[in-house]
């Protein structure tokens, strides 16, 4: 039997193309109180809920062209909790007044033999950080709080120290492709934050 | 100086250290500064004639030599130039006090002289009567001025009150907007957006996905007019709720027998009861509230009438209007409908059949809430949150899905498998089947007599399930006989039940059959009342079958029969009852008893007639007794011999 046809084009047949808007700020670590307790009263009333996750970032060079990027996500507060692989697309050069930022999005659920496969796959870890804090949801919306760690020793989680004295604020939507309504939605809370945070889209190219 | 009398004190006191230049326009005063020591000396230094005392020092005796004659006038006159300014600064308050005190002591000694009446009298000063005519019209003038200008201050003051008053209320009303804004606010979500204040009375927040805005605005009334009365129920703060939320609305539940004709089916009527207003709370609270409620009303029915379309069962739900219609039993309707008055209009067009008060279900609203609200809160719960916190919203459950490879049959377990309708409508199944079983037994009950059934529902039931245990006894033997007992298990559409003896029988949902199971038990009681008394009274057992096979058959159940047999032996008696054809009581007697006996060739011994011979019916209508057991119980004393 001839090995299957190998496409350049992802499959996208059967699934629905998410997009996810997303907005980011940040806040010093003295005004982060103030910040919850204002999230705590916008958002949908529930308990805060904390989190902490370990983040491994995989990259495939392949002969030309720009590396593939993978992001593998796992919980160190839940461990029997499967594991988050996501690729993010190139934000959508769109027109300008579009308020979020908009990247396609691909999020899977996988097992706990993640990093083995994706060796075998051909990727490699690029880097890897964890991240500690809270998230809120409104609606569809959701706002995270965390703060990144570095970590020390490769695979060692629980050496860990501070990148930055400031906190990473982002709010998201998931949302399939071609609902721009959305993006109004996350306009409107962002300036109910305003003084707090300035929320706003930073494009990850002119970072770098 | 003083030489006459006592030395008289007086005390002085300066008004003002510092004259005073210049007053301005605002009152303030400008004072003379004090001289400067330079300036003091300076105006000292001008007092000093230094031609005098230059000439006198240095030329004094050229002077001399001069006019030795005009030398002591020279001399007076300095001395009188001289002594002018540097008299005392007191020297005519000085005498104008001595003055002063030289009249006060004429004025005294004038006035002890008059004392004695001696020497001198008072007199009045005759007046002219010419000069005082005119000064009455002087005096009308005068009091006239002044009590205009009395009147003008007095005006000019109660002006001012008034303007102070005013302004007082202004702020009283300013502050009670925004006390009552304060008391809105810690009740009700608000913000501010531009110079409105707007506000969310929906559930959002709480778990809802429903897309109503429910956005409320909030209003100053604070332009009133002063002069009216102020009404009542005045409120310096309004709300206005949207358009489309305003009146208030219910769900009303309620089953009836199944409408002949579909097109019958009209605007389900609304509306009696009015929300009772607690004391105290204010105007936009009560708006507020039912606004809410419409609201959640409307998501209620939205929910109800989206899986009415969706979902697919055996026999289909009808949306019509405001009604959705399903049929829980062959023969029978529910009907949810959504009334929404606006509170304007106080009749509306009148339903072709007047629904009964009781017709509403209000359990069934009740639980439709809690069911909406239990929704709200899944959507809220902590499991939806995603660990990893880059994961999607979803069930924590869900999330497993890929990995491990769930197939068809788990995912659908997990998620949730029955919709509010479907809830609903066994809810009413249930209560429907209740209340029919109730009806069944207590007409059971007041139909017949002889065994009697008692019914015990249990208290603590559940939406979808109640028991009842039912116990068929005679009266007055309910010791002696107690062997059916049955627990009834009513459930959404079977009725489960338990024998005493272990059996399990399931009946549905049709009230015949747990009718006639009913009316089988208690034939079968009678004759397990005989068994029992049987073992009583000290009769022998001699066959007991629950369903004989001999006879005509029985079109409920079974017939049942038992024979027993007396102590000695002597007598016997036989019972068949059946649930339609009643019951027939037989009795045996010895042969030496019976009348004609039939001649045989084969029994000749004469030891054979104490055996037991033919049967005889018993008219068991003639016989006493009130109930069945009693008058067997008569009739096996009536049998037994005493020793």
């Amino acid at each position: 039997m001839e090995a299957p046809p190998v496409t350049v084009m992802p499959v996208t047949g059967g699934t629905i193309n998410m997009m996810e808007y997303l907005l980011q700020g940040s806040v010093l670590d003295q005004s982060l109180e103030s910040l919850l307790h204002r999230l705590r009263g916008l958002c949908d009333n529930m308990e805060p809920e904390s989190f902490a996750d370990h983040e491994l970032v995989y990259l495939l060079k392949g002969q030309q062209g720009n590396p593939f990027m993978l992001r593998a996500r796992r919980s160190l507060i839940h461990p029997k909790a499967p594991w988050h692989l996501r690729y993010l697309g190139q934000p959508e050069v769109g027109d300008k007044s579009r308020h979020a930022l908009v990247r396609n999005c691909v999020d899977v659920a996988a097992s706990h033999s993640l990093p083995e496969f994706l060796n075998e796959m051909g990727f490699r870890m690029d880097h890897e950080f964890v991240v500690k804090g809270q998230v809120f949801r409104k609606g569809v919306m959701k706002v995270v709080v965390s703060k990144l760690l570095r970590v020390l020793a490769s695979g060692n989680t629980e050496n860990t120290e501070p990148m930055s004295l400031s906190y990473l604020v982002e709010l998201s939507v998931l949302a399939p492709a071609g609902q721009d309504t959305v993006s109004e939605d996350m306009r409107s809370f962002a300036e109910q934050l305003k003084p707090l945070v300035h929320l706003e889209k930073i494009d990850p190219k002119r970072l770098m | 100086m003083m030489s006459g009398g006592p030395a008289v004190r007086v005390s002085i006191e300066s008004t003002c250290e510092r004259q005073v230049q210049e007053v301005s326009l605002d009152g303030m005063e400008t004072y003379v500064p004090p001289l400067s020591m330079s300036q003091n000396l300076a105006k000292l230094a001008q007092r000093i004639d230094f031609d005098q005392s230059s000439d006198s020092d240095e030329e004094g005796p050229e002077r001399e030599n001069r006019e030795p004659w005009s030398k002591p006038e020279l001399e007076e006159d300095e001395g009188t130039v001289k002594f002018q300014p540097s008299l005392w600064p007191w020297d005519s308050v000085r005498n104008n006090l001595r003055s002063s005190l030289t009249e006060m002591c004429v004025l005294h000694d004038v006035l002890s002289v008059l004392k004695e009446k001696k020497y001198m009298a008072l007199d009045p000063v005759s007046q002219d009567p010419a000069m005082t005519k005119t000064p009455q019209v002087f005096q009308l003038i005068s009091k006239k001025k002044s009590l205009a200008t009395a009147a003008q201050l007095l005006l000019k003051g109660a002006e001012k009150l008034t303007k102070s008053l005013a302004e007082n209320q202004e702020q009283r009303r300013q502050r009670d907007f925004n006390s009552e804004l304060l008391r809105l606010r810690s009740q009700w979500k608000l913000r501010k957006v531009g110079d409105k204040i707007l506000g969310d009375l929906s559930y959002r927040s709480a778990g809802s996905l429903f897309p109503h805005h429910g956005t409320f605005e909030v209003i100053k009334n604070t332009d009133i007019d002063l002069d009216k009365k102020i009404p009542d129920d005045y409120c310096p703060l309004d709300v206005q709720i949207p358009s489309d939320l305003e009146g208030s609305a219910y769900i009303k539940v309620s089953i009836q027998k199944q409408s002949p004709d579909i097109g019958d089916l009209g605007t389900v009527n609304l509306f009696r009861r009015q929300p009772k207003a607690k004391p105290g709370s204010q105007m936009w609270h009560l708006k507020l509230e039912a606004a809410q409620n419409v609201l959640l009303c409307k998501e209620i029915f939205a929910q109800l009438s989206r899986e009415a379309v969706q979902i697919k069962s055996q026999i289909p739900h009808i949306v019509v209007k405001n009604q959705i219609i399903s049929q829980p039993f062959p023969g029978l309707q529910l009907s949810i409908s959504l009334c929404h008055s606006t509170g304007e209009k106080k009749n509306q067009r009148a339903s072709p059949d007047k629904s009964k008060p009781d017709d509403h279900l209000y359990v069934l609203e009740h639980n439709l809430h809690q069911l909406i609200r239990e929704f709200h809160k899944q959507t809220l719960s902590s499991v939806v949150m995603p660990h990893p916190a880059s994961a999607p919203f979803g069930h924590k459950r869900l999330r497993l899905a890929g990995p491990m490879a769930y197939d068809k049959a788990e995912i659908s377990s997990l998620q949730q498998s029955e919709g509010l309708l479907e809830k609903i409508i066994k809810q009413a199944k249930h209560i429907f089947l209740r209340s029919r079983t109730a009806r069944t037994i207590d007409s059971l009950a007041s139909r017949v007599e002889d065994p009697q059934i008692q019914a015990h529902w249990s208290n603590i039931n559940d939406v979808y399930e109640s028991s009842v245990k039912v116990l068929i006894t005679s009266q007055g033997y309910e010791q002696i006989c107690k062997s059916i007992q049955l627990q009834l298990n009513i459930g959404v559409e079977q009725i489960r039940v338990v024998h005493r003896d272990g059996r399990v029988i399931t009946l549905s949902h049709q009230e015949q059959e747990l009718q006639d199971f009913l009316l089988s038990q208690m034939s079968q009681h009678q004759v397990h009342a005989v068994q029992q008394l049987a073992k009583v009274m000290g009769w022998h057992v001699l066959s007991f079958s629950n369903h004989v096979g001999l006879g005509p058959i029985e079109s409920i159940g079974n017939a049942s029969a038992i024979t027993v047999a007396s102590s000695n032996g002597e007598y016997a008696i036989s019972v068949r009852n059946g649930p339609e054809s009643g019951c027939k009581v037989l009795v045996q007697f010895p042969r030496s008893q019976a009348k004609e006996l039939p001649r045989s060739d084969v029994v000749q011994d004469g030891k054979w007639i104490h055996l037991r011979g033919p049967y005889k019916e018993v008219h068991w209508g003639r016989m006493e007794g009130r109930n069945f057991v009693y008058k067997m119980e008569l009739l096996m004393a009536a049998l037994t011999p005493c020793p």
